[in-house]
């Protein structure tokens, strides 16, 4: 399952990350790394960009940038 | 006095520029890093002795850099001389804070680190235990608040303890990657930088420290090691990639240093439920718009006024200037051309200030972030980012500040484009050029939706042409948009200030000089050659008189306009706009344009009516002389060509590519030209 598949206040384990550098390497400075709880706080109304929380921190990403995080939801 | 020199580094949003400003004692020089318009401060003070000397380097989440902004902190951290880092770190955010950390930590420099905000995070229950992290880390540390202004002092002390007992940080990996540090170590022969930090950026992949090393005679040598070091990490860590594991690493350390020296501090719940109705799925878009609208009407309605009277100010200064000057042309040189000249360029400093006090408070409160996450969806469709909102909307104020606003957006792609497309956004002082021919040209009745179409028809063209840039001239992947959303904050006015005064200083340094000496050419331009036409008035004006005077005057003052080199440049080009049924006073009115768009209107004024400001005979007159299409085109070419010089030399100063600063003069122009073309033809088809 893929970051942006996840709802509003749903949240699960990342198991991978799929970006190509450079765009990994800065989904992981920003704290993306795998074993993190992360969890959608909010979304736009399309879902075009979603705000979610690793570790504590809030960010903002894009629905393609979410695409490219393997999750596991949690239950 | 020994001198210290600093380099002071650390992620965004850590409170780094909050720190300088809360060093007492400091001088600051604000200046740019070479070739890149990324801003550079240095700040000096004394301690004890030593003249302190830092240098704020971009804030930067990892020395694997994403914006040019990283690459410029790196770029120093790794080839210029300094003697010690002090790195600046959120107390709030240790883990992720701490893994930027360590990868200055390679570097083996002297190195301090500061706990900042820790006044937030003691205040949620946080402790951090410096003395501990010295024990485990051999780096000094020292919780501060530079919003609080406490530990500060404390902090120097360490700094100038660590640069005399030259103390470097002592940070190790795991045994296994540890061991192939050590194998490539012994391959490095003679290298100005640290064998360790070579050796450790070799193994995680870091192209930039390769490209250093691999013209070096041992790298040889290195090469069959390095690569056999890699396949044995990549084996162990069973991963492909070698940063991965570096970061993981790094995390793990941070985790487990985190866990013994800091007691972890409540969550902060604040942010989350500000974020509830501020990025409301649905009500956080009307509530972005509702703030921008406040903000503009207070940078150009409440702008204008002091930028009324600094216009008049002037002109009364230039006429008080004018009476105790001899007649000639030197005063005319000060009275007409350099006094209005600097005038125009302070004028614009209201509107600068209150849009930039508007957007340094967006970006200090943390509001900024979430504006770009609300407007993303709908940029993103044209190849723009969120953030670009801002600039773009200003771009309908005045095009000068909206320049300078596009300095939020980071990424140099997404600046430029925006950048662009600002002067399609119709400025406010395009409106009285719209006002004169949409009253003279359509019936009343229409007059408005007329004015409507043509604000959002140039809007919307901008979005359309910046989709087009996007696909044609920035091919290849799109710009990811992966942004922290920091905490709101509440802002500090000493900050405030301090960057309104720095930007004051630059607009007034670089785009003013700029502004200055334009305004003077396009002066000197419609003002010359006139020897022999003063010569044959001053005979008459003399002799003249009462009213018949300054009837004369009006008349010389149109006689010298006509007869100027921007005329006879406006002669020149009326073969090319003849297809658009434009005469050579259009011409010569649009090219004044180039000076301010103000002067549109008034230059009409003077080549048709011989300087009668009365715009009811102005209107019948340009009726009556220009056809229809006439004044569609010129609405049009008004709407897409170039903007005035003060908005061109702001674009200059802030874009240093020649070819992009080529690209720019020239485009709109010749987009202008060829959009009001294919209407005028669709007009004659039609009609």
């Amino acid at each position: 399952m893929r970051l942006n598949e996840l709802n509003m206040g749903e949240s699960g384990i990342i198991k991978k990350i799929h970006a190509k550098e450079p765009l990994k390497s800065k989904l992981l400075s920003m704290g993306f790394a795998r074993g993190e709880r992360v969890k959608v706080l909010k979304h736009t109304l399309a879902k075009n960009t979603f705000d979610v929380d690793v570790n504590g921190i809030n960010i903002a990403l894009r629905e393609e940038e979410a695409r490219e995080i393997e999750v596991e939801k949690d239950n | 006095m020994v001198e210290i020199k600093i380099a002071l580094v650390g992620q965004p949003n850590v409170g780094k520029s909050h720190l300088i400003n809360s060093i007492s004692g400091a001088t600051l020089h604000v200046g740019n890093f070479s070739g890149v318009t990324v801003e550079k401060k240095e700040v000096e003070f004394e301690r004890n002795g030593y003249k302190l000397k830092l240098i704020d380097l971009p804030g930067t989440y990892s020395l694997h850099p994403y914006t040019p902004e990283e690459k410029v902190t790196k770029e120093f951290l790794i080839n210029e001389e300094y003697d010690l880092i002090l790195n600046v770190v959120d107390s709030n955010q240790l883990e992720k804070n701490l893994i930027f950390s360590w990868q200055v930590a390679d570097l083996n420099k002297p190195m301090v680190i500061a706990f900042n905000m820790y006044d937030e995070y003691s205040r949620a229950g946080g402790e951090i235990d410096t003395d501990k992290f010295f024990k485990l880390t051999n780096i000094m540390a020292q919780n501060v608040s530079a919003k609080e202004n406490f530990g500060l002092e404390e902090l120097f002390e360490k700094v100038i303890k660590t640069y005399q007992q030259k103390n470097t940080p002592r940070i190790y990996y795991s045994e296994i990657i540890e061991e192939e540090i050590e194998n490539i170590k012994e391959k490095i022969k003679n290298c100005k930088f640290d064998k360790r930090f070579i050796s450790i950026r070799l193994l995680e992949d870091d192209e930039d420290i390769y490209k250093i090393v691999h013209e070096k005679p041992w790298f040889v040598e290195l090469l069959p090691a390095l690569n056999e070091s890699k396949k044995v990490i990549k084996n162990e860590y069973d991963n492909d990639d070698l940063k991965e594991i570096f970061f993981e690493e790094r995390l793990a350390l941070a985790k487990g240093i985190v866990s013994q020296i800091a007691k972890k501090a409540q969550k902060e719940k604040i942010s989350e439920k500000i974020d509830k109705i501020l990025i409301h799925p649905i009500l956080g878009l009307p509530i972005f718009l509702l703030v921008m609208w406040i903000v503009f009407q207070l940078t150009f309605s409440v702008g204008a006024l002091p930028a009324y009277y600094i216009g008049e100010g002037f002109s009364a200064f230039g006429n008080w200037i004018g009476n105790l000057m001899p007649n000639g042309l030197f005063k005319d040189a000060i009275v007409n051309g350099i006094i209005p000249a600097v005038g125009t360029v302070v004028m614009f400093l209201p509107n600068i200030l209150i849009l930039f006090l508007g957007i340094n408070l967006m970006e200090q409160t943390g509001y900024m972030a979430r504006a770009a996450y609300v407007m993303d969806g709908v940029l993103k469709r044209f190849g723009l980012q969120g953030r670009a909102f801002i600039p773009l909307i200003s771009g309908f104020g005045c095009s000068v500040p909206a320049y300078m606003a596009a300095r939020t957006l980071k990424n140099p792609k997404d600046r430029l484009i925006t950048m662009l497309v600002i002067g399609f956004m119709s400025c406010g002082a395009r409106l009285p050029i719209y006002v004169l021919l949409v009253s003279a040209f359509f019936a009343p009745s229409i007059q408005g939706d007329v004015m409507f179409a043509i604000y959002i028809g140039g809007a919307l063209t901008g979005l359309v042409v910046a989709k087009i840039l996007r696909s044609v001239l920035f091919k290849g992947e799109p710009e990811p948009f992966v942004m922290e959303l920091p905490k709101y904050r509440f802002p500090k006015i000493k900050s405030l200030l301090f960057d309104l005064w720095i930007k004051t200083k630059m607009y007034l340094k670089k785009a003013g000089t700029f502004i200055a000496l334009a305004s003077l050419t396009v002066w000197f331009l419609s003002s010359f050659p006139r020897a022999d036409i003063i010569k044959e008035y001053s005979y008459k004006i003399k002799h003249a008189q009462g009213i018949e005077k300054i009837e004369l005057k009006k008349e010389m003052n149109q006689k010298i306009l006509e007869n100027s080199y921007l005329a006879k440049i406006g002669k020149i080009i009326a073969p090319i706009t003849k297809p658009l049924d434009l005469g050579w006073r259009e011409d010569v009115a649009l090219l004044a344009g180039l000076a301010a768009k103000e002067t549109v209107v008034s230059t009409m004024a003077v080549l048709y009516n011989g300087g009668s400001s009365s715009n009811k005979t102005l209107i019948e007159k340009i009726r009556n002389a220009m056809p229809f299409t006439a004044a569609v085109a010129m609405i049009i070419i008004v709407m897409f060509y170039s903007p005035c010089v003060a908005a061109m030399s702001t674009f200059y100063a802030e874009v240093p590519e020649l070819a992009w600063r080529i690209f720019y003069t020239i485009y709109p122009n010749v987009f202008a030209y060829f959009a009001a073309l294919i209407a005028v033809s669709l007009i004659k088809i039609f009609s």
